[in-house]
């Protein structure tokens, strides 16, 4: 794995949350939540269903708004960015894997990742080249002109990963990654995790898998009823 | 019954912009059916419906007074259903030729009362005549002439129009008492007949030997042949009408099939839930007919409303020609399109929900709402190799994945354009007959110096009721030459006269001057240079049988002249006859002009002009140009204008609905896109690129088949097409109507109707939360 990684200085701050709290119509998802995240760390996010872990990975990416406190990313208050601001940031700035792959049905493999690229203005046959690199990384260049239906859910995992990567993020999220994944397609994602973070890349990994955090984060965090309850550093396994 | 109407509440409500759609397409669409149908049926049977109100004649047939006794008795003769007489007919005239507004010598008819057992006639102004001295005159509603004008007469005497009244029949020109007509020294006789059989020519001449059989018979005139003058008014608009009513019902059709079928493959993964529910498969269906069929069912009452208020006024304004006393839309039009419409919008539900019938709980519920995979594989690889951006490519792609929604979302775009284009041509053809039949400029004046024979003066409002010159025909026409900024003056004289051999009265004008600017355009043949040459109209060759080179003889207060059409003129009135002054003098020596048309330099000052006019010669106005714009015009300009908005508007709703459902299908891939860095700009661009292809492909299908419609439409509706009259093809200046910028521009009537109706889903698309979108899997 030798994939460019723009995570920035070491042990610069990457991810700022400042007493983040988010309500949804009938109930609080995060209340009161700071947290700090310096490039190069790779960070597992855990607790039970409903504790609030995928919302804060949420307002990380900009998918959504705190209700008060602010969020940063690499020094950017995604609060003050409009809907295009925060587009334009996810672009440059976060690449994101997500537990049911989300790739585009009607595209093969090559183009769902070559798509990230082409938003961003690459022109197509070079975000191609790009893509067609990142497959090979991951080991699935084979499958290239392969349709997700038809791709395994760990080779789907690893194009969502290589689209996550495409534009080189400074942040790479996941969201239970290895959650709809079969164990020896859950280990093979893990690697890839593992080996990206030791090349550089910032990792904030959503989980209740504790294999997946104790493998992969070099700090566990632990959310509770939308609260953290406990940080701890992680001695890899 | 419970549970399915309680599950179709809920779903009515839960997909609440859905409903509202099925419900507003539904009622324009209805509205527009309804006024579709109403112009159809009322322009389809104008005169029949006209001639039924009324108890029309089929045989008007004039005895002998000699007779007058036996005449009663022929009610009873073979084949006779009813009969009405007889009347006592007598001719009278004006002292001044057109002091009745409608004809020289009038035919009229005694009669004691409009009512009877054949030809009802309606008395739509003023009263019936009460005595002598009194007169109705023969006209149809909304003819420019009111009661309590005081006409003198040739013969000495005067008559008071009291009422006005429209046989469509045409049984007289007007009717006075018995009393009068017998006063006036009538020597012939009416009956009115209603026949057993009188469908054709034939049935007609039986009867006509029936009831004259023995008695000294002067003339008949069938219902036919009134018919067929009627017709021929009618026959300009009806192809028209027909046509945009076809373009109506097509439109209306695809919107709702495309609306509720999508409705309904858009609710399969509930279908499935329900039935994994315990609910039976037609439970399900019910629910889901329920939950289309309501909408629909509100959406129709109020198209029905709509329709009624909104075509009324265009089906009066398409058939008040004909007397027709109930001209709004015809009952049972509404009653088919209540019935109809929610019937329609049922069937079609019912073919995708019998589809998910017969699918297993399972197989409805993982088919979900998405298209299945790769259905458009190779048009987005194709795409995405693209130069254009990445955000265009897979709009352009949409379309592919579902490809029937598209075709008919397509279709319904291809009819809009195609009404489009027809409504331009047609607007264009309008114009474009107008401006040659009566040519207007800018810098042209009309000087009225006499009321023109035919045109009614309406009392002391009317302005040409007090024209009296001061000075004679040259002494004007010299006033008007040395008046400022005068280019060239040409004199016309307008007049009723009679052909020989005919009883219909034609109004004929005649030219002193270069007429070039002013008459209208040369169709076929040429323009009158000398005495005995006219031109004349189509119509004037369709409803006398003449032709082209043909020679007759007009007449007046018993002088002769004969004439040879040399030409025919581009001309929409009836009997139009264009002649020279010198024909005039030749049948009516020392004739004045009755009109002067003015060319001024486009520089010059008009009210200089006027004032120099008025000093001149008190007694003559000056007019601005009259407006050429007919009412049949005005009938197809306003319904092209109002049905191209209507089905414009519907063909955008249905892009609309296209992209409701096609967004809310794909509302996980626009959370994926927007994830990994998708603008809200570039999500509306694809999303409308979606549709504007569909509408730019749509824009160039239509525009052919619009043209081509328009070309079928205006051969119909063309005022000659009678191969015998050596002018069966329409002028090009009708049918060339499209020039390159509206060419151009009209495809694009296509992709404005998909932009139009893509723009506010796309736009709320855009605002789309990511994470709600990404969680809806």
């Amino acid at each position: 794995m030798h994939s460019d990684i723009a995570g920035g200085p070491i042990g610069e701050v990457v991810v700022g949350l400042t007493d983040v709290r988010k309500e949804y119509s009938d109930s609080v998802a995060l209340d009161g939540v700071s947290l700090e995240i310096r490039a190069g760390e790779a960070v597992a996010v855990m607790g039970p269903s409903g504790s609030g872990k995928s919302t804060l990975l949420n307002l990380v990416a900009g998918l959504d708004r705190p209700t008060s406190g602010s969020v940063a990313v690499h020094g950017e208050d995604l609060g003050r960015l409009s809907e295009t601001g925060l587009a334009l940031f996810r672009r440059r700035r976060i690449g994101m894997v997500f537990q049911f792959f989300n790739l585009l049905d009607d595209l093969p493999a090559l183009d769902n990742v070559a798509l990230a690229a082409q938003l961003t203005g690459t022109k197509a046959p070079q975000a191609r080249r790009r893509a067609l690199e990142l497959l090979d990384e991951l080991g699935v260049a084979g499958r290239r002109d392969t349709y997700p239906a038809q791709l395994s859910g760990g080779e789907r995992q690893r194009v969502a990963v290589a689209r996550a990567l495409v534009n080189r993020p400074a942040l790479l999220l996941a969201d239970e990654p290895t959650g709809a994944l079969d164990s020896r397609s859950g280990e093979q994602v893990m690697d890839l995790l593992l080996d990206l973070n030791q090349i550089g890349q910032t990792l904030l990994l959503v989980t209740h898998d504790q294999r997946l955090a104790t493998r992969c984060a070099s700090r566990v965090v632990e959310v509770v009823d939308g609260r953290i309850a406990r940080e701890s550093a992680v001695a890899r396994s | 019954m419970n549970a399915v109407w309680r599950v179709a509440r809920a779903a009515v409500r839960r997909r609440m912009l859905q409903t509202v759609v099925i419900g507003v397409v539904v009622w324009v669409s209805a509205a527009t059916v309804v006024m579709a149908l109403g112009l159809l049926a009322s322009s389809a049977a104008p005169f029949d419906r006209a001639h039924d109100e009324q108890r029309g004649a089929h045989l008007a047939a004039v005895f002998d007074s000699s007779a007058v006794d036996r005449l009663a008795g022929t009610s009873g003769r073979a084949g006779v259903e009813a009969a009405a007489g007889p009347y006592a007919l007598a001719g009278v005239e004006a002292a001044d030729g057109g002091g009745f507004g409608v004809a020289g010598e009038l035919t009229a008819v005694g009669r004691a009362d409009p009512a009877g057992a054949v030809d009802r006639v309606t008395v739509w102004s003023g009263r019936w005549v009460g005595g002598p001295g009194e007169i109705v005159l023969n006209l149809p509603p909304g003819a420019p002439v009111a009661p309590g004008r005081v006409v003198d007469l040739a013969g000495g005497g005067s008559v008071t129009v009291v009422g006005l009244a429209f046989s469509v029949s045409q049984t007289a020109d007007a009717w006075v008492t018995p009393e009068q007509a017998t006063a006036w020294g009538s020597t012939a006789s009416q009956m009115l007949y209603r026949l057993v059989d009188h469908a054709t020519a034939a049935d007609i001449s039986r009867g006509e030997a029936s009831v004259s059989t023995g008695l000294p018979l002067l003339g008949t005139q069938s219902y036919l042949a009134v018919k067929q003058r009627f017709s021929q008014e009618a026959g300009v608009y009806v192809p028209f009408l027909t046509v945009f009513g076809a373009l109506g019902l097509a439109v209306a059709v695809l919107s709702v099939a495309n609306l509720v079928s999508g409705a309904v493959v858009a609710g399969y993964r509930h279908i499935g839930v329900l039935k994994a529910l315990g609910y039976t498969p037609n439970q399900v269906m019910a629910v889901y007919l329920v939950m289309v069929t309501a909408p629909a069912v509100v959406g129709t009452a109020l198209g029905v409303c709509t329709g009624d208020l909104v075509g009324g006024p265009l089906v009066r304004d398409a058939v008040e020609g004909f007397g027709v006393a109930d001209t709004g839309v015809p009952w049972w039009v509404d009653l088919a399109v209540l019935v109809g419409m929610p019937a329609l919008v049922a069937v079609v539900a019912l073919l995708p929900a019998l589809r998910a019938r017969r699918q297993p709980a399972a197989a409805a519920i993982s088919a979900g709402s998405r298209p299945g995979a790769r259905r458009a594989p190779r048009v987005q690889r194709a795409l995405s190799g693209t130069r254009l951006p990445r955000s265009v490519s897979l709009g352009l792609g949409v379309p592919f994945a579902r490809p029937a929604r598209s075709a008919l979302t397509a279709a319904a775009v291809v009819l809009g354009v195609a009404t489009v284009t027809l409504a331009v041509g047609v607007t264009l053809s309008v114009t474009a007959f107008r401006d040659a039949a009566n040519p207007t400029r800018a810098n042209q004046v009309d000087v009225m110096a006499a009321v023109p024979g035919g045109t009614p003066a309406d009392g002391p409002d009317d302005p040409l009721s007090e024209l009296a010159p001061r000075l004679g025909d040259a002494q004007d026409e010299a006033v008007l030459r040395a008046a400022p900024g005068v280019l060239g003056v040409v004199a016309s004289s307008q007049q009723l006269v009679r052909l020989v051999g005919g009883n219909e009265t034609h109004v004929v004008r005649f030219y002193r001057g270069d007429a070039s600017a002013v008459r209208p355009r040369v169709w076929a043949g040429a323009w009158p240079a000398r005495g005995g040459e006219v031109a004349v109209s189509a119509k004037f060759l369709t409803q006398t049988g003449l032709a082209l080179g043909d020679t007759t003889t007009l007449e007046q207060r018993g002088k002769r002249v004969p004439v040879r059409i040399v030409g025919v003129v581009l001309e929409n009135v009836t009997g139009s006859v264009l002649g020279t002054w010198e024909t005039l003098e030749s049948l009516l020596p020392g004739s004045r002009a009755t009109a002067y048309q003015v060319t001024l330099d486009p520089d010059a000052d008009r009210d200089a002009f006027a004032r120099a006019v008025a000093a001149g010669d008190p007694g003559i106005r000056v007019t601005p140009p009259r407006g050429g714009t007919s009412s049949q015009a005005v009938v197809i300009i306003s319904t092209a204008t109002l049905l191209t908005l209507l089905l414009g508007g519907i063909a955008a709703l249905g892009v609309f609905n296209t992209v409701v459902l096609n967004t809310r299908e794909r509302r996980r891939d626009l959370g994926v896109l927007k994830s990994v860095g998708m603008t809200p700009r570039q999500v509306t661009s694809m999303v409308v690129t979606s549709m504007a292809g569909l509408g730019l492909v749509g824009g160039l299908i239509g525009l052919p088949l619009g043209m081509v419609v328009h070309r079928v439409v205006v051969h119909a509706a063309a005022p000659i097409n009678s191969p015998d009259l050596l002018l069966s093809v329409v002028p090009d200046l009708l049918l060339s109507v499209y020039d390159a910028p509206t060419l151009v521009l009209l495809p694009l009537a296509g992709v404005g109707i998909a932009v139009l109706g893509a723009l506010v889903p796309a736009r709320r698309a855009a605002r789309m939360t990511i994470a709600a979108a990404l969680r809806s899997e």
